[in-house]
């Protein structure tokens, strides 16, 4: 679960102290699936790093599963985010001297499973890539390049993945196939995903849309359809 | 490698905690991911200047320190020559047996010998020869070469005459009529004359008078009986050794004990000023060269670092979004670093080794010693310096990267200003000054070079900044090529004035070495140049010189300028006593100030080092008179007297005025011997090139001053090895002149500076390459930006044209400014350098001052726009996509 308290960020700018965002409170539920929409510079991006830690709040705080980033470093951040949480980039952000495979490898080699080889394997089979595992990120199209980020996303095991337009380096008909990826593998994993958009259709696929404007939430509404269709799955399952 | 962090959650007590624990990246993991991102850094060519910067540091350094070493003990050894020994010890009197014996306790090897003139019959004539006893075990340190009849081709033997036996230089046995095989009488002693001396390694040792007159050479155990010594014979004893340096080491310092420091064990360098001043500039050069190829490799290591370091800003972000911490970043770029220094260390040692063979292969024709092999310690030398350049250099931009934001994922614009922290460069500055102390072990040259990098420094953050200070201008000014290039240079002021400092050191560097070599070159060549006369003539009177003039020109030998000489002592100046110290006093004695007077010299040559601090009142010096003013003599201030000279007046030697306290126009009383005195006024002061063996004289008179005062007259002559046998003619016809050779001391000499001129040229290309590689390297650093920026130009329409040019002027205006500051640099340097370390006398480079910065233009322009030229000749969209 994923408890956001009264979060501010300030920079300091040439013209002056800058708010960008202005005092955000939400919660995610775990498995649950959130979309962060607004225009550019309503401070989407900002509101992700801070609660995947990547960033420290001036003030407010993030709870992810039950630990206060406030109280930790930089290094333990890192090592947070290596326990419990999953990227995937607009810029896809592979390391371009590493294979797809080696990139995939790469989290689970940090957690000391001697089985990274075969487990990355697998990952980069389910995306699709089974066959272009040693092909370097330059030698992959941008969509290709986002599967092999989602699957190392997943490679970690994490529990809570987190998305910044994971779409928006991509035409629309691949960026189709990336999202029905993205929900399917998360479906999979049960994993909490929270993801930054300007895509309305990717946002509706989410449980929740929160809308930002200039710093601040100006709507967050469930999308009754995929609550309604998660429930059912929950309950069919269930049953 | 593991981080627990318990934090409480309000409302939770703490054993519900979660624990944040981070797995340790063990070592097998660490290392294999290390080593894919080296091999694939390796691969993208990432890597590769810094591994060419790093393996260039190891080359040189080891190279440099493999050849010094060997060339060190080359020079050593070829100076032993001229000694026959390691080390000598001589006197007037003999030395106690115990040194000598304590000497061979410790395993050195020694032997001994006397030197005296003595007259030498034959059944048909007689000669004065330079007699010289040796013992059995001499010489300890290169050959004498013997022939078998009079003036014929020589060959090497081991040791000296059997006793019973003579050998003596081939024109005695045509003026004694004698031939190999007769007896000579030497004294009382009859001994058989068996070979001929072609060669005798420490031939110009033990003072002029053991050189006056053509060699005989015996056996010591024959010298009691020629019974020629005697109570108050004047004999120089010479006691010679060899051995290893410790030993060495070890028994001058229990001489030292036992004698209270009154006898000293002297080397070459205490023998010949001549031999130990070309020895110590040729190693100052060295030394300067090496540190100048230590400092350009550590710039390009830190140079290349930065960008691989800039370049993986990214990179580090992206492992710390995936769990990494700094300490595992950090082990993880220091086992990069490891592994790439070990295999630096290994190739350039390789290489290093090979450069060096490579030297002394060309220098195989000038070495004419057996070397000994190299030591350890050059690549000791080498590997230290990878690792300290690695560290001081290369380590604070990798380290800096740990501290990247892992925010970069989200936000490209985030600026890393921790490669820009002062911190970095204090590292980088400390390193390299420690590096070329420990290095050099001389604070002069490195407090000089120090100096001259902070001075570069410091003008040209005011020049820089100046000339490319930004002006209020908007946008890129894309119009023409020349505003498109100002502007770029505008934009990159930050950037550039780092290029310009880079570029401005390496030019000034190799500047300082190019002019310093050819001035050291040039000094050597003008000090012994190929007509030096090669035989000082003396004590000839004054109605012999037209005869002895008479007799060179028939025989095709010119003669040379004849000078009156006496001895003469300051007494007063402007009526005061003077005063002068007596290291100044000596300071200038060389070979031919002490040629002038065959008495002084042997006082010399033995003055003990514990007398020399005291002051004293001036000492007797042989002075002259002429109209002429001597060849390499300088007039400083005043005028010289020319052909209308009128008697009273007097030349003194720019320091030796300087030290006695004279000026122009004081008045100087002299004691010109037997209690007359007479007074002149010092008209002119000279400078004297006291290396050039000519006759030199701290004190020249007016002419007519001391005429009929007496005195002998001075000459010199330049005899080839076929004239030699003139000599014989000329003691005949003038008997009471003594002749001094010094054709081998000559040859000696310029056989030492044509190695040393090679070595310093070889050297120079060493430093040449690392200034190379350091351009290439500061051009590489900022290609990303260029290669975008010309890029977007190319796709906004831009010509192929414009953008070459456009790029052709930005590095010529940075090469000019470079160029500018580099020579100012090089000329202030060089001031301080000549003047402080190499005793030269500094002259401004007038065409350097046009040359350093058309040159800096020239090559800055070539090597920029042949770096970035791809950026034309490669799509824009594989530019921008390569560089994202």
């Amino acid at each position: 679960m994923i408890t956001i308290e009264n979060l501010i960020k300030r920079v300091d700018t040439s013209e002056g102290e800058l708010v960008i965002l202005k005092g955000v409170s939400l919660t995610v539920n775990d498995a649950e699936t959130v979309a962060i929409v607004g225009a550019s510079g309503s401070g989407k991006s900002t509101l992700l790093g801070l609660m995947a830690g990547l960033d420290a709040a001036s003030s407010g705080e993030v709870i992810l599963n039950e630990q206060r980033l406030s109280e930790l470093d930089e290094e333990q951040r890192a090592v947070l985010r290596g326990q419990l949480v999953g990227f995937v980039f607009q810029s896809f952000q592979l390391l371009p001297s590493l294979t797809a495979l080696e990139n995939v490898m790469l989290p689970i080699e940090l957690k000391n499973d001697r089985n990274a080889r075969e487990k990355a394997s697998q990952l980069l089979d389910r995306v699709g890539l089974g066959e272009r595992r040693h092909h370097y990120p330059n030698q992959l199209s941008g969509g290709e390049q986002q599967r092999v980020a989602i699957a190392r996303a997943f490679a970690s095991e994490a529990q809570i993945l987190f998305a910044d337009e994971p779409t928006g380096n991509l035409d629309s008909a691949t960026g189709a196939k990336i999202i029905e990826l993205l929900f399917s593998l998360n479906k999979e994993y049960s994993t909490t995903l929270v993801l930054v958009t300007h895509d309305e259709r990717l946002a509706r696929k989410c449980h929740r849309t929160i809308r930002l404007v200039a710093g601040e939430i100006v709507s967050d509404e469930s999308n009754v359809d995929v609550v309604a269709e998660a429930i059912s799955a929950g309950t069919a399952h269930d049953d | 490698m593991t981080t627990e962090v318990r934090v409480a959650v309000d409302g939770t007590a703490a054993s519900e905690q979660q624990p944040v624990q981070a797995q340790a990246m063990t070592l097998a993991t660490l290392l294999r991911l290390a080593l894919r991102l080296l091999w694939r850094d390796w691969q993208g060519g990432e890597l590769r200047l810094l591994f060419l910067a790093l393996i260039m540091a190891v080359t040189s350094v080891t190279g440099i320190a493999l050849f010094t070493d060997r060339l060190e003990q080359a020079l050593l050894a070829e100076s032993a020559n001229m000694l026959a020994a390691d080390r000598v010890l001589s006197g007037r009197d003999e030395a106690p047996s115990e040194w000598i014996e304590e000497a061979r306790n410790r395993n050195l090897r020694t032997a001994e010998t006397m030197s005296f003139g003595s007259m030498v019959f034959s059944d048909q004539g007689n000669v004065l020869v330079s007699a010289k006893a040796v013992s059995s075990e001499y010489p300890l340190r290169g050959k004498l070469i013997v022939a078998e009849r009079a003036f014929g081709a020589g060959a090497p033997i081991d040791g000296g005459p059997a006793p019973g036996e003579v050998w003596v230089e081939s024109r005695v046995l045509p003026a004694l009529n004698a031939d190999i095989g007769d007896i000579l009488y030497v004294g009382n002693a009859e001994l058989q004359v068996t070979r001929v001396i072609v060669q005798e390694p420490d031939r110009q040792q033990g003072g002029m008078m053991d050189n006056a007159g053509p060699r005989l050479m015996l056996n010591t155990a024959d010298v009691p009986a020629t019974e020629v010594i005697q109570v108050g014979s004047r004999v120089s004893y010479r006691y010679l050794f060899a051995g290893d340096t410790q030993a060495l080491a070890n028994y001058e310092q229990w001489l030292d004990e036992r004698t209270n420091g009154e006898f000293r064990l002297r080397d070459v360098r205490d023998e010949s000023a001549e031999v130990a001043d070309a020895l110590n500039k040729a190693e100052s050069f060295l030394m300067l060269g090496s540190l100048f190829a230590v400092l350009l490799a550590g710039v390009a290591i830190a140079l290349t670092a930065r960008r691989y370091a800039e370049r993986h800003f990214d990179y580090v972000a992206i492992l710390k979004t995936l769990g990494c911490t700094s300490g595992q970043i950090m082990s993880l770029y220091m086992s990069i670093q490891v592994v790439l220094v070990i295999v630096a260390i290994f190739i350039g040692s390789f290489l290093g080794w090979g450069i060096h063979a490579l030297i002394l292969q060309a220098l195989q024709a000038v070495i004419s010693v057996n070397l000994p092999p190299a030591g350890v310690t050059p690549y000791i030398i080498g590997s230290m310096t990878a690792i300290i350049c690695l560290l001081s250099f290369a380590l604070p931009p990798l380290l800096a990267l740990r501290k990247t934001s892992p925010l970069r994922v989200l936000r490209k614009d985030l600026d890393d200003n921790t490669l820009g922290a002062k911190l970095p460069y204090g590292i980088g500055l400390i390193g390299s000054l420690v590096l070329i102390l420990w290095y050099s072990q001389d604070v002069l040259l490195t407090s000089i070079l120090v100096l001259a990098v902070l001075g570069v420094v410091l003008v040209l953050s005011g020049v820089s900044w100046l000339l490319l200070r930004s002006s209020s201008s908007v946008g890129m000014k894309a119009g023409s090529a020349w505003k498109l290039a100002m502007s770029a240079t505008r934009r990159r002021r930050k950037q550039n004035i780092l290029q310009v400092l880079v570029f401005s050191l390496t030019i000034m560097s190799l500047l300082v070495l190019a002019l310093l070599r050819t001035d050291l070159i040039r000094d050597w060549q003008a000090q012994l140049p190929e007509n030096t006369p090669n035989h000082f003539l003396m004590n000839v009177t004054e109605p012999q010189v037209p005869g002895i003039e008479a007799f060179f020109r028939q025989n095709g030998v010119e003669p040379n300028q004849f000078f009156p000489m006496m001895s003469a002592g300051v007494t007063r100046i402007n009526g005061e006593t003077p005063i002068l110290r007596r290291d100044d006093d000596e300071e200038q004695s060389n070979l031919t100030e002490r040629s002038a007077s065959t008495e002084q010299v042997a006082e010399n040559a033995e003055a003990e080092p514990g007398e020399q601090e005291r002051p004293r009142t001036v000492s007797n010096r042989q002075v002259t008179w002429t109209s002429r003013l001597p060849i390499d003599n300088q007039i400083v201030e005043g005028q010289w007297w020319g052909d209308d000279a009128q008697p009273g007046f007097v030349s003194l030697e720019d320091d030796y005025a300087e030290r006695l306290g004279a000026k122009i126009g004081d008045v100087m009383e002299f004691d010109v011997g037997q209690g007359r005195l007479m007074e002149a006024t010092i008209q002119s002061l000279r400078t004297v090139r006291w290396d050039n063996m000519q006759p030199n004289f701290f004190i020249i008179f007016s002419p007519g001053s001391l005429e009929g005062m007496g005195g002998t007259y001075l000459s010199t002559a330049l005899m080839q090895q076929e004239q030699k046998a003139l000599i014989n003619g000329l003691l005949q016809q003038f008997p009471t002149i003594v002749v001094i050779e010094i054709d081998a001391l000559i040859q000696q000499i310029q056989n030492i500076i044509a190695q040393v001129t090679s070595a310093i040229e070889l050297i120079a290309f060493l430093v040449l390459a690392c200034g190379a590689l350091v351009l290439l390297a500061c051009v590489t650093a900022t290609l990303d930006e260029r290669f975008r920026e010309n890029a977007i130009l190319r796709t906004l329409g831009a010509g192929r044209r414009l953008i070459l040019s456009s790029l052709c002027i930005e590095f010529a205006s940075i090469g000019l400014i470079a160029g500018v500051i580099a020579t100012v640099g090089a000329e202030t340097s060089l001031y301080y350098l000549q003047t402080q370390v190499f005793q030269q006398d500094f002259n401004l480079h007038y065409w350097v001052w046009l040359a350093g910065p058309i040159i800096g233009m020239a090559v800055i322009a070539a090597l920029g726009v042949m770096a970035t030229r791809r950026v034309v000749n490669t799509s824009p969209l594989t530019v921008l996509r390569h560089i994202g």
